[in-house]
């Protein structure tokens, strides 16, 4: 019996340096041949050679850039941050991906582009509120919309971001909170109904599998049929969707902030005096010159 | 001013006002209150370009480094409305409102763009004509980005990284208004060392000395992978900080660091007049002879160019690839074969039982004697 022991354990032994034989071999390659390999299978694409067009180009950097990351070690903090071409001011954080939305899967997380003058606070907005919270309204009218959370990473419905009770604590200057968290909240709000004594989301995981299903055969449909089903998948959506005084207004306003745990003053700001504001006066506002006396500004 | 409405002027003028008691010290320089729409971290577009554009401020890092004592419009100085039109790129060498305690003049970085203008990386030539590829040359943003502090504490001769209380409670006895012992002490210990890890700094000049398209237009040498294969290379990679990068040896020791020139220039730090002295400066190899500079530093395999060092690498990888995979089948068949110990391919035919071999080998051993005997008998 303890023969046998000691046999396995050597045979045990023997198979484990076989293994680790074969481990430096694999481990040495790249030391020995070095890395120009892989490195060479990264910068392919960008170097296209000089008889490519500017789009293909551009084209290809886009597609290497998605992995870029940058990296600032302070000593006493690291700063992780995606890396943006060209961008000066650091960025501190990575940028939440919505895993729960179907309309991102083919209109991204920038979507808005018409309107050059709010294409980016649209965006801005995109961050943290679902596209049909604007984008679609109920059919019948008196039906009554209400607004929940949803997780960006599961898309099940959550409670309302503690980053929004940060907002409430640096205005009343607690420490620790001097830079609250706008838009990041890992959420987003979506509309729903209220149904058998239940809210249920207007979106649904049927609407975001139905969108997975066309992207994952759009290459064998035909023409006909992917004009059919893009018809079909952008059904229910509003040509006009909701304008920005309709939720930035003090009487009634779409989405109930407070309810949706914005801080009261955060709700002030919202529908009563900044942002209102901002809206009302966006084409002709100007920073008055007492700021910087002497300068005029110029004319359009 | 003509296109307000004096009802909208003074609902702007309250919205400021309320912005300003509201708001935490922080946004003590956005006078402007830019941060209105730039604190949302989803303020963005893609521009015509195709690029993303993210208008996101982070006020925290922002205010981590030199430029928090600036104003948006420092820098910015074309918006003078919100909301604004896209802003212009901005002027790095124009002044700001900061007054440089030095001189007590408008604060530019004026001088660095000189001194970048007269160093290899300038976009012009000795004639003042653009060079060829010349948007290929870096402007500031190619290499900065925000600058942040790194600031360290020495106290009691043990260097810890941030601030330390103690250190600044003794600058804070006498500078009380402010932040300036916060600012000076922030600063000139980043200072004192370097700004950014020597690792960061190879990645700035990676993003183009790596870029092979851009290497070719300028018939550069692939300096970034040969500097990563040498020693300086693995140490800073491994996260020295006491090991040479770029700058180290590409600006002569002193000199401003934008001033980097090249090597066909008889003042630059790595003219071959010059290599030794850079080499032997204060804090490297101070006490080296002459000769530790005579080898080429930045060995590329370039078959065309350099097809010595070429062949040479070939030569010593097939020779350690030779001789390390030789060795290593050795050893695993030498352990296959502890593995197994009667394994063999070439079996020889075997007995089936102690006895049959027993009664072969009388067997033979009786007929060798019946004809012996018979022979012998023969001869007799």
């Amino acid at each position: 019996m303890v023969k046998l022991f000691k046999a396995v354990i050597f045979k045990g032994y023997v198979v484990l340096l076989m293994i680790f034989t074969v481990w430096y071999g694999y481990f040495m390659y790249p030391l020995v041949f070095g890395f120009e390999g892989k490195e060479q299978a990264a910068v392919s694409l960008k170097e296209m050679g000089e008889g490519v067009s500017d789009k293909e180009r551009m084209f290809a950097n886009m597609i290497l850039e998605t992995s870029k990351k940058s990296r600032i070690d302070l000593d006493y903090r690291v700063i992780d941050q995606p890396y943006i071409e060209g961008r000066f001011h650091h960025i501190g954080f990575e940028m939440e991906q919505d895993n729960a939305s179907n309309c991102v899967l083919c209109h991204g997380n920038v979507p808005h582009d018409k309107s050059k003058e709010v294409r980016s606070f649209l965006n801005m907005h995109a961050f943290y509120t679902a596209c049909e919270t604007c984008h679609i309204r109920p059919e019948d009218k008196n039906e009554k919309i209400e607004f929940r959370w949803y997780d960006k990473d599961t898309g099940e419905r959550t409670e309302n971001p503690v980053a929004l009770v940060e907002i409430e604590k640096a205005y009343a200057h607690i420490e620790g909170a001097s830079y609250p968290t706008y838009g990041n909240y890992g959420a987003k709000i979506a509309p729903g109904v209220i149904e058998g004594g239940g809210f249920r989301f207007l979106h649904s995981n049927e609407d975001k599998a139905f969108v997975e299903r066309y992207l994952a055969e759009e290459k064998v449909l035909s023409q006909k049929q992917k004009s059919q089903m893009k018809k079909l998948m952008h059904s229910g959506i509003n040509k006009k969707p909701i304008e920005c005084d309709q939720c930035h207004q003090e009487k009634n306003p779409y989405i109930p902030f407070a309810e949706l745990g914005y801080p009261p003053r955060r709700v002030d700001e919202l529908i009563n005096t900044s942002v209102v504001g901002m809206i009302d006066k966006y084409k002709e506002f100007y920073i008055p010159n007492f700021l910087t006396p002497g300068d005029q500004p110029p004319e359009d | 001013m003509k296109n307000i409405r004096p009802a909208y002027f003074v609902k702007f003028l309250l919205t400021i006002i309320s912005f300003v008691l509201i708001t935490p010290e922080i946004y003590a320089a956005d006078e402007l209150n830019c941060v209105l729409c730039h604190k949302h971290r989803g303020l963005s577009r893609i521009d015509e370009n195709g690029e993303f554009r993210l208008f996101y401020i982070n006020q925290e890092l922002f205010e981590s480094g030199p430029h928090r004592r600036n104003k948006c419009k420092d820098c910015h100085t074309d918006i003078d409305r919100i909301p604004h039109k896209p802003a212009k790129k901005v002027d790095c060498a124009q002044q700001c409102h900061i007054v440089e305690p030095s001189g007590n003049k408008k604060f530019s970085h004026k001088n660095i763009a000189e001194t970048l203008a007269k160093s290899v990386h300038g976009k012009l030539d000795e004639n003042g004509e653009p060079k060829k590829y010349a948007e290929d040359y870096p402007d500031c943003k190619s290499c900065h980005d925000q600058p942040l502090y790194r600031p360290f504490s020495f106290y009691k001769g043990k260097k810890e990284p941030g601030i330390s209380k103690r250190s600044i409670s003794r600058c804070k006895s006498c500078h009380t208004d402010g932040n300036f012992a916060e600012d000076f002490y922030e600063h000139v210990t980043t200072r004192l060392h370097k700004s950014r890890y020597s690792v960061e700094t190879i990645e700035v000049c990676a993003k183009c000395h790596q870029d092979k398209a851009f290497r070719e237009r300028h018939e550069l040498d692939d300096v970034i992978t040969s500097y990563k294969e040498t020693f300086h290379g693995k140490m800073v990679i491994l996260g020295s900080e006491r090991t040479p990068d770029c700058i180290d040896c590409h600006v002569v020791a002193g000199e401003n660091a934008h001033l980097i020139e090249g090597q066909d220039t008889p003042t630059s730090a790595v003219h071959k007049n010059n290599v030794s002295t850079t080499c032997r400066s204060s804090g490297c190899h101070e006490k080296a002879a002459a000769q530790l500079a005579s080898f080429q530093t930045h060995v590329t395999y370039d078959r065309e160019k350099y097809p010595m060092q070429f062949y040479m690498l070939i030569f010593f990888k097939a020779l350690m690839a030779v001789i390390l995979y030789f060795f290593l089948t050795l050893i695993f068949f030498e352990l296959l074969r502890r593995l197994f110990p009667k394994f063999s391919f070439f079996k020889e035919k075997k007995a089936e039982n102690y006895e049959q071999v027993i009664s072969e080998i009388k067997e033979e051993a009786d007929s060798k004697s019946r004809a012996t005997g018979k022979n012998g008998g023969h001869h007799e």
